[in-house]
């Protein structure tokens, strides 16, 4: 078990790494500069010089490879260009929103995923498992961002029930007692939760009813039912709990598609969050943050998926782990 | 929209309706398992009609379609006009027609979407096969690369790529796609490969002398064919799906070349005075994207018989 | 585990609702003249508060509320001589001889941490934004033609020039805001981009500092004692918004009280169907153009093969209706300029400068005069071999930029040129113009309140921002008569001469210069907008105390 986590651990070292240079030959080649002036107005060229300088990107690119990895193992990220601020602090106050983001779509997901499929296992081939299986695939099929766009028209432009983005309301949060604070955070929440949810319910739903139809095939589930228990004892006792094994597994691959939904949703919903933060800093040139921002998604995805094999194990002594 | 156009469109779902009875009914006399096992599920034939209707309907765009996608009709009379039976899916901000533009998308999205899905099945189909193939270090290397493309959310990948490539066109933004969208396939395979490899013809060839790439290629890559096509007809509708929102970003597709990700761009600001503009390219999607899904679940049905009772 | 019983459960939640509700109604301590408060839909985010080394615009709008200048131009005042300015941190100025200028501190001026302004602040303020360390943007011009700032006693600050000009005062003034020596001294230079200070900035302006959110919010709060007059509104608050689309969601929705420019047609019909905004129109500061690069794509030491041409950038120019093109686009709020000229230059809007008419017969002759015919029959004119089509550089994130792109487009086809629209990430476009890596591009430019510092950069031989290689020693001649013209009325013949010239070179298509539309809540009354920068007077603006809603009550 030691030497297996020891290896994990070094595979996903060696993977951030690589993600970390590759992310850095990209971003430096890109074309643009960090510190020309925004469209329209004018520049010193001098200027622009001397802050290369100041910066260190006169240097040739081996040359601050290199002081990136030495800074990167002292645990220092640098300092953001555009946001005038040291990576990690920008990272820092952008991360909650997006873990909060996440874990809360990640509960729609997997909360109304496993419902929904469950009950369609239980009623297979009738009408309603058809009509799930139709809603599920829909779901799956969106765009993320459409979905949220089609959300916020409907919800806060029409119907008024949701304030239409941001974390929170920036004038009244603080002046609500506590339980008014927590509704604040959760109305303005709702909508882009439910937006990477929904699509991401669509995919779990499908994935445990084939779990779990497949798991109702088996021969101790055959066994059970010939001892005549109810179905309904079967479906649950039995079969959900061995046809939970592969939708944990999922857990960590949702991980991915929940950043890279992100992106998009977070722009929609101006959610002050890690996706956000990225695609600026892709758009400033902000090498640093861009480095910074490709660091965390990728120890995310890492972490994601030792979690999900952990919890496999747990949930199932039949597995060893070797190899 | 011109009455020769709505008859176009009638005889193509027409046409589209009868082929896939037609099949099915080839289906069911056939000998075959599989091709009956396809029909068996329940949504592979309206899935595959509907394909049947967007491609066909993309390989006739200029019948169906009553003007060039990117013909500005009138700029100022025309602007964003809600459907009628002239225009019937409304007019966008430039006073092109939504539903020729729709159709003209159709190319430009189910084509990116299929052939950066076959540049992505190919990589990955041969770096699966290589990788499970030859072992070793070669698999160590491969699959730890894998792991790689698999660790940084796709989205970051391709917006990165697109920073460096310059102005970006059709061709690169499908090589781009297919470049970063090979590396679950590339697992799926290398897992269905370390079987075969064990199986009695793959000793059979090597004893008579076949050299690796050989068998890779006659006997592995064929006997590995289900979970690659199945990936495939998944792929395309991932590809889609992020090319849309590469679009929707500004850095996909160019105008005035329309693609249902583009055109959802494009109407984003008026969402609320005429949503016509992004509603029906995001339904599009969705319903191609369904198509795709229920004919790759219906193909897995058909393939691999040991899932076979799933639906 | 905790299960509570069904009933109870109930109770809470209804009485979560309550307590947040009521603690709404509650709260609402303040309820006088003094408390309003507006919160503004900004567009991007703050990068630092400290102004020389601020570079993004909502910076400006925020800081311009917390630092001040010595004096500040009057909302349709000119920038030559002093006579469009009052007074703000100065109390008065006077020449003691041509190339001296001295400004008389107002003593009431007082830093918000307490100590006062004095001229001291004003030459290490001079100092620092001349320093290559700190490598304001504004450096080369002050150093143009300010030779030294120095403080002859506390209150009196003299400002000694190189040379003889009209827009001295204009200069003197306008670049700098006033930093506080006190607090800033210690700060080495070099650091100042990064500074602690810029995120919690102190200054002398009208309102203080609160608090920041990074990727949210950032909060000012009226500074009481001000000392040219009490602001009425108590606090003022940005919201962050990614797009322009999101902002006026947010405003719509009532969540924001105010944005600065609504942009297309479609946003000011949202904000006027809304039923709670106020519209207030004022000359845009922008204009926007076709650049043609007249030397090759790619090699500036080469012509380029289709656009060093005038008869067919002339050609093309005729061949663009641009009213219509505006009328689509904008509807009415933004007018095609006879020239680079901003509808902040009102005085510049003058019959003598008139837009060519479209005239597509007379563009097609032209073309075929120079030779270029479609003689392939493939829909697109050709010479040599060589067909008549060039790629179009517009970045990707300004919408009314992409719309254009694509009506000059179709425009252009018909007419037998093709264009190629490459849309591109502004850092790109930014680098490809500047290295000359592009054919054609659409620009916008944000003017200053003064032509004779914003043409000759963009349009001059030897100007910075001249990306087409456009060279015209006539051009250049008019441009510096009429930066040395001593009245208003010499330095509009010479403005006139200038952009005559351009029109006729035509270096690139001049497209729109838009009307700015701002959305303010309904509730806030005695809206002033100053063209140049339309937040300078907030601490005019006021919400009568019958009008205050809770958001104004709130926190009082």
């Amino acid at each position: 078990m030691t030497a297996w986590l020891l290896r994990r651990l070094a595979a996903g070292i060696a993977i951030i790494f690589a993600v970390v240079t590759l992310t850095f030959v990209a971003v430096h080649l890109a074309p643009g500069d960090p510190f020309l002036p925004a469209d329209g107005r004018p520049m010193d060229p001098a200027a622009v010089a001397r802050l290369r300088t100041a910066y260190g990107l006169d240097r040739t690119l081996l040359e601050q490879y290199g002081r990136y990895l030495v800074a990167l193992g002292r645990g220092e990220l640098g300092q953001s260009f555009s946001r005038r601020r040291p990576v990690a602090a920008a990272i820092g106050s952008a991360l909650p929103n997006t873990v909060l983001l996440a874990g809360a779509a990640l509960l729609i997901d997997f909360a109304c995923g496993i419902a929904i499929g469950v009950f369609q296992a239980a009623r297979v081939r009738r009408r309603s498992d058809v009509a799930l299986t139709n809603l599920t695939l829909f779901f799956y099929s969106l765009p993320t961002f459409w979905l949220g766009m089609v959300l916020l028209l409907l919800f806060s432009q029409w119907l008024h029930w949701l304030p239409v983005g941001g974390a929170i309301d920036p004038v009244l949060h603080d002046a609500l007692p506590l339980g008014g604070r927590l509704l604040d955070r959760l109305r303005h929440l709702v909508l882009p939760a439910l937006t990477l949810g929904l699509v991401g319910a669509g995919g779990t739903a499908r994935f445990q009813r084939a779990a779990l139809l497949e798991a109702l095939g088996q021969d101790y589930v055959r066994t059970a039912r010939a001892k005549g228990l109810a179905e309904r004892t079967v479906l649950v006792r039995h079969a959900l709990r061995d046809a939970l094994l592969p939708v944990i597994s999922l857990l960590g691959l949702a991980l991915p598609f929940l950043l890279t939904g992100a992106v998009l949703v977070e722009t929609v919903f101006a959610w002050p969050g890690l996706g956000k933060l990225a695609a600026d800093a892709i758009l400033a040139r902000d090498y640093p943050l861009v480095l910074g921002t490709v660091l965390v998604a990728s120890l995310a995805v890492v972490v994601g998926s030792l979690v999900a094999d952990l919890l496999t194990v747990a949930a199932d002594p039949r597995i060893r782990l070797s190899g | 929209m011109t009455a020769l156009s709505w008859l176009v469109l009638a005889a193509i779902v027409a046409w589209a309706i009868a082929l896939v009875q037609w099949s099915r009914r080839r289906a069911r006399r056939a000998r075959r398992d599989d091709a009956r096992r396809f029909f068996r599920h329940p949504s592979a034939a309206a899935g595959l009609a509907l394909l049947a209707v967007l491609v066909t309907v993309a390989l006739c765009a200029p019948l169906v379609a009553p003007y060039r996608p990117s013909q500005q009709l009138d700029i100022i009379a025309l602007q964003s006009r809600p459907p009628d039976w002239l225009h019937p899916l409304g007019t966008d901000l430039y006073s092109r027609d939504v539903w020729s533009r729709l159709v003209y998308g159709a190319r430009v999205s189910l084509g990116v979407g299929t052939l950066g899905m076959l540049v992505a099945v190919t990589l990955g189909g041969m770096v699966g096969a290589a990788a499970g193939y030859f072992r070793g270090w070669v698999d160590g290397v491969l699959m730890r690369l894998v792991d790689v493309g698999l660790s940084v959310p796709r989205i970051f990948l391709v917006l990165g790529a697109i920073a460096v490539w310059e102005r970006l066109r059709i061709a690169s933004l499908i090589v781009l796609l297919g470049l970063t969208g090979w590396f679950a396939t590339a697992r799926i395979v290398r897992a269905e490969v370390l079987t075969l490899r064990e199986r009695p013809f793959t000793d059979a060839a090597r004893s008579l002398g076949a050299g690796s790439w050989r068998i890779i290629a006659r006997h592995i890559i064929p006997n590995a064919a289900a979970p690659l096509i199945v990936s495939a007809a998944l792929g395309i509708g991932n590809m889609m799906l992020l090319e849309a929102g590469l679009s929707f970003l500004g850095v996909g597709i160019q105008p005035p070349e329309p693609s249902w990700g583009n055109m959802i761009a494009d109407g984003r600001d008026l969402l609320t005075s005429a949503p016509w503009i992004s509603l029906f390219p995001g339904l599009a999607i969705a319903l191609s994207v369904m198509a795709l899904h229920a004919v790759a679940d219906a193909l897995r049905d058909a393939l691999d018989p040991r899932t076979t009772r799933l639906s | 585990m905790i299960t509570l019983p069904r009933v109870p459960r109930c109770i809470a939640v209804a009485v979560l609702i309550a307590c947040t509700t009521s603690a709404c109604s509650r709260a609402g301590g303040c309820r006088d003249e003094y408390c309003g408060t507006l919160v503004f839909a900004g567009v991007g985010e703050v990068t630092a508060l400290l102004p020389p080394v601020s570079d993004a615009s909502v910076d400006r709008d925020v800081y311009d509320q917390i630092f001040l200048r010595l004096a500040d131009l009057t909302p349709d005042g000119g920038t030559i001589g002093d006579s469009g300015f009052v007074p703000q941190l100065a109390q008065r100025w006077e020449w003691t001889d041509p190339l001296t200028l001295v400004f008389h501190l107002d003593p009431r001026a007082r830093w918000q941490d307490g100590p006062p302004v004095t001229a001291e602040d004003v030459a290490f303020t001079f100092a620092a934004y001349t320093d290559t360390a700190v490598n304001s943007a504004d450096r080369g011009t002050l150093l143009a033609h300010i030779a030294s700032v120095t403080a002859q006693d506390s209150l009196t600050a003299l400002f000694h020039f190189r040379d003889r000009y009209p827009e001295m005062f204009y200069d003197a003034v306008f670049h700098m805001r006033i930093l506080p020596a006190h607090l800033l001294r210690n700060v080495p230079l070099a650091t100042w981009r990064t500074a602690e200070f810029g995120r919690a900035p102190v200054g002398a302006g009208p309102y203080r500092f609160v608090r920041w959110t990074p990727g949210q919010s950032l909060e000012l709060a009226a500074d009481s004692g001000f000392y040219l007059g009490r602001p009425h509104l108590r606090r003022l608050i940005w919201r962050f918004a990614s797009d322009l689309n999101v902002a006026i969601t947010q405003v719509v929705a009532g969540e924001a009280d105010a944005i600065e420019v609504l942009l297309s047609p479609t946003n000011i019909e949202r904000a006027r169907n809304s039923g709670h905004l106020t519209l207030y129109s004022y000359p845009g500061p922008t204009y926007t153009f076709l650049r043609f690069n007249l030397r090759a794509d790619g090699d500036s030491l080469r012509p380029h093969p289709i656009f060093a041409d005038r008869d067919v950038r002339r050609a093309l120019v005729l061949a663009t209706d641009r009213a219509r093109m505006c009328q689509s686009v904008f509807s009415g709020n933004a007018k095609v300029p006879p020239g680079p000229i901003p509808q902040s230059w009102s005085w510049l809007w003058v019959p003598q400068l008139t837009v060519p008419s479209y005239d597509s017969a007379q563009a097609a002759r032209l073309l075929a005069a120079r030779g270029w015919r479609d003689s392939d029959g493939d829909g697109v004119r050709d010479r040599g071999g060589r067909k008549l089509s060039f790629h179009l550089s517009v970045p990707s994130t300004s919408p009314p930029r992409v719309q254009y792109a694509q009506l000059l487009q179709e425009a252009l086809k018909a007419v037998g040129v093709e264009v190629v629209i490459d849309q591109m990430e502004p850092a790109t476009l930014q680098e490809r113009l500047r290295a000359g890596g592009f054919d054609a591009a659409l620009e916008t430019w944000f003017a200053d309140p003064s032509p004779a510092s914003a043409a000759p950069g963009i349009w001059g031989s030897h100007g910075p921002s001249n990306f087409g290689h456009y060279a015209s020693p006539a051009f250049d001649r008019q441009v510096a008569a009429a930066a040395s013209a001593t009245t208003p009325d010499a330095a509009r013949t010479s403005w006139i001469a200038a952009f005559g010239t351009l029109d006729q070179d035509a270096p690139g298509i001049m497209l729109f210069s838009v009307d700015n539309i701002a959305a303010v809540d309904s509730r806030v009354t005695d809206v002033q907008i100053r063209p140049d920068s339309w937040w300078a007077l907030v601490r005019t603006w006021r919400i009568p105390p019958d009008k205050l809603n809770e958001r104004d009550r709130v926190g009082g």
